[in-house]
C-alpha cells in the first residue's frame, strides 16, 4: 500500500531527522575532525589534516593506561558491581518478612527511591558536602568515634578519593536497581518456594536455585545498562574532583572536555572520543550478544 | 500448602503475609532487619534532606555553626541572578520536552501499530542514542554551533534537549502504545476514520497518563543535564539552573549557603514529579527491557 508507505515515512521524519542530525552527522564530523590538528582558538581558519597523529599521541602517551583504568575499573566495573549487589541487597531487604510485619515496607520503598529523585548534578554537591575536609559530617562522626585523628580530606587524598566518588554514583544509581529487582522478586509465584520449603530446601537454597534465576532476566539489562550510563558519564567525576587532584581521576568523557575546553585541542579531544566510542562499541557487541537471542525478536 | 501452614501457625497465616508463612521471624532476626533498615535509610534519606535543611541556614548548615531559620540564602541567590538561571532553564526545558514528546509519539505510534520493512533497525538505532557517548558530540556540535552562530542560543539548547531526550521518549511511548489493544484502532479505520482521526481521536486521549509520564521525565532529564549547557552556554545570562548551582563553587572558597539553597530549587521539582511517576517507569522499564 502506497498510502500506508507515505503514512509511516512521515511519522518517522520528524524525530529520525532530529537523530540523524544530532548523532549521525555529528559523529561522521567528528571522525573528520579527529584527522586534524582543529584549535578551539582557530575555528574560523580550520584545521590542518594530521592523519592518525592524535590517536598516535592518545594511546602511546604517559596517560592512556591510567585513563583507561580510571574510566573502565573505578567509574564503571566497581560502581556497577557495588550498586548491583546492594541492589540486590536492599531489594530481598524490602521483600522481607520483618518488615512486612512491622509495616515498614512502603515507608522503607518510599525512602530509597529519594536518591533516584536528586539530580546527579545535586547528588554531587550533597556528598561534598558531607564529605568536606574540614566541617563534613563525615569527618565528624569518624573523629568521634576515634577512627581518624585529623580529618581526611577525601577528594584530594589519592586514597580515599575515587571510593568518594563511587560513593556518590552508587548512592544516586542504587534506587533503580533496587526499586526494579523488588518488582522482579514480588512477581516470583510464592508457590515456588513455599515448595521448596516443605522439600526441606534451606533458605540460601531457595535463594540460589529459585530467586536468583528468576532474577537473572533483570539482573544482565540491568547491569548492561548501568555499564553504559556510567561509562558515558561525564558529571559525576567532573563535578565532584574535575578529574584532579592533578589528572588522578581523569576519565576518557573528562579527558575529552578537558583537551577540548581547556587546552583548546579539538581535533586531539576528537580522537579521544573515538577511542572512546569504540571500548563502547565493544560494551555494545557484548550487549547484543547476550541479549539478542530473547529481546531482539521480540522487541523488534 | 496454605492448609500447611495454617496447621502450623494459624496466628500469622490469619494476617494472610505473602510468603513464609510457616516460620515467623525469631525476635534477633526482627531486630537485626530494622537496625540494617534503619541504617539503610539513613544513609538514602538524611543526604537528601539534609539539602533542605541547610539552605535555610546561613552556612548552609555547615557543623558547629548555630544560626537559626534564615532566607538569607533564598534571597542571595536570586538576587545574583538566579531567578534568570531558573527561567533559561524553565524555557528551554519546556520547549524540547514539547518537541521531543510530540515527535517522540508518532514515531512510537508506527513503531508499535506498522511491522515493515527496515523497523527493526530504525528502533534499534533510537535504542542506541540511549548508549550513546554524549560527550563525543560536543565537539563537532560547537564547532557546527559556531558557525551557524547557536553557541549562546535558546534555540541551539533545545534542538540539543530535543535530540537528547527522544531515545528514551520513543523507548517508553512505544512501551505503553503496546498495551492499547489494536482493535480500537482497526474498529475506528472499519467505521470509516481515517489514520489521523483515530491517532488524535482514539489513542492519542487513551496514552494521555504515558505521555504525560514520558513528557515529564523527558523534563526533568533537561532539567538537570550538564554536561551540554556547559559546553555551549558561556555567557551569564543565558546560563541554565544547573551552571548556575556550580556557580557558587569558587576556586578556593565555597558558598555552602547558596549552594544549599540553589540545590533545594534544582530537586524540589524532581522529587515532587518523580515520586507519582516512579512506578509507571519502572514498570515501564521492566516492559521494554526484560520481556
Amino acid at each position: 500500500m502506497r498510502g500506508e508507505r507515505l503514512f509511516i515515512a512521515l511519522m518517522l521524519a520528524p524525530a529520525f531527522l532530529v537523530l540523524a542530525l544530532f548523532y549521525l552527522y555529528p559523529t561522521l564530523q567528528n571522525l573528520a575532525i579527529s584527522l586534524t590538528d582543529l584549535s578551539l582558538l582557530r575555528l574560523k581558519v580550520g584545521g590542518n589534516w594530521v592523519g592518525l597523529d592524535n590517536y598516535r599521541e592518545f594511546v602511546t602517551g604517559p596517560d592512556f593506561g591510567h585513563i583507561l583504568f580510571n574510566t573502565v575499573v573505578w567509574l564503571t566495573l566497581l560502581s556497577v558491581a557495588l550498586r548491583m549487589l546492594i541492589g540486590l541487597g536492599m531489594a530481598l531487604l524490602l521483600d522481607s518478612r520483618v518488615l512486612k510485619r512491622v509495616r515498614l515496607s512502603t515507608i522503607a520503598k518510599l525512602a530509597i527511591l529519594v536518591p533516584w529523585a536528586t539530580p546527579p548534578i545535586v547528588a554531587v554537591v550533597i556528598w561534598r558536602w558531607m564529605l568536606d575536609g574540614q566541617n563534613g559530617i563525615v569527618n565528624a562522626v569518624l573523629k568521634n568515634l576515634g577512627i581518624v585523628d585529623h580529618p581526611v580530606a577525601f577528594f584530594a587524598d589519592l586514597r580515599t578519593v575515587w571510593p568518594s566518588v563511587v560513593t556518590i554514583i552508587v548512592w544516586n544509581t542504587v534506587p533503580l536497581v533496587a526499586v526494579s529487582l523488588l518488582a522482579s522478586l514480588q512477581s516470583i509465584p510464592d508457590e515456588l518456594n513455599e515448595a521448596a520449603a516443605l522439600d526441606g530446601a534451606a533458605r540460601w537454597q531457595q535463594f540460589r536455585y529459585i530467586t536468583l534465576p528468576f532474577l537473572m532476566p533483570t539482573i544482565t539489562v540491568l547491569t548492561l545498562m548501568s555499564v553504559f550510563w556510567t561509562f558515558n558519564n561525564f558529571v559525576y567525576v567532573w563535578l565532584a574532583t574535575g578529574a584532579g587532584p592533578g589528572t588522578y581521576t581523569n576519565v576518557l568523557a573528562t579527558e575529552i572536555y578537558i583537551k577540548a575546553f581547556v587546552d583548546f585541542r579539538l581535533g586531539y579531544s576528537s580522537a579521544v572520543g573515538m577511542v572512546m566510542a569504540l571500548v563502547m562499541a565493544v560494551f555494545g557487541i557484548v550487549y547484543y550478544r547476550f541479549l539478542a537471542p530473547s529481546e531482539l525478536k521480540d522487541s523488534l | 500448602m496454605t492448609a500447611g501452614a495454617l496447621e502450623l501457625d494459624p496466628r500469622s497465616a490469619a494476617q494472610a503475609p505473602r510468603r513464609g508463612t510457616w516460620q515467623r521471624p525469631t525476635p534477633m532476626r526482627t531486630v537485626v532487619v530494622l537496625v540494617i533498615t534503619a541504617v539503610l535509610l539513613l544513609f538514602m534519606v538524611y543526604p537528601a534532606i539534609y539539602i533542605f535543611y541547610g539552605s535555610f541556614k546561613a552556612g548552609g548548615g555547615m557543623l558547629g555553626e548555630s544560626s537559626g531559620f534564615t532566607l538569607a540564602n533564598y534571597r542571595r541567590i536570586f538576587a545574583s541572578g538566579f531567578v534568570r538561571f531558573t527561567l533559561n532553564s524553565v524555557l528551554i526545558c519546556a520547549a524540547a520536552t514539547a518537541v521531543s514528546t510530540f515527535v517522540s509519539v508518532c514515531a512510537a505510534y508506527v513503531f508499535s501499530r506498522y511491522r515493515f520493512r527496515g523497523r527493526g533497525v530504525l528502533f534499534g538505532a533510537v535504542l542506541l542514542g540511549q548508549m550513546f557517548p554524549w560527550i563525543m558530540l560536543v565537539n563537532p556540535l560547537f564547532v557546527a554551533y559556531a558557525k551557524l552562530g547557536l553557541v549562546n542560543s535558546y534555540g541551539g539548547m533545545i534542538f540539543c534537549y530535543t535530540a537528547f531526550t527522544i531515545p528514551f521518549s520513543v523507548y517508553m511511548l512505544t512501551g505503553y502504545l503496546a498495551t492499547v489493544p489494536r482493535s480500537l484502532d482497526e474498529a475506528a479505520t472499519i467505521d470509516g476514520a481515517t489514520r489521523f482521526q483515530v491517532i488524535w481521536k482514539i489513542v492519542f486521549p487513551i496514552m494521555m497518563p504515558g505521555i504525560v509520564a514520558t513528557a515529564t521525565y523527558a523534563f526533568l532529564l533537561c532539567w538537570t543535564e550538564y554536561l551540554f549547557a556547559l559546553a555551549f552556554l558561556t555567557r551569564t545570562e543565558m546560563k541554565t539552573l544547573p551552571l548556575g548551582l556550580y556557580q557558587f563553587f569558587g576556586d578556593d572558597r565555597v558558598d555552602w549557603g547558596a549552594v544549599m539553597a540553589a540545590s533545594a530549587i534544582a530537586t524540589l521539582p524532581t522529587l515532587i514529579l518523580f515520586l507519582p511517576l516512579q512506578s509507571k517507569l519502572t514498570s515501564g522499564l521492566a516492559a521494554g527491557a526484560v520481556k
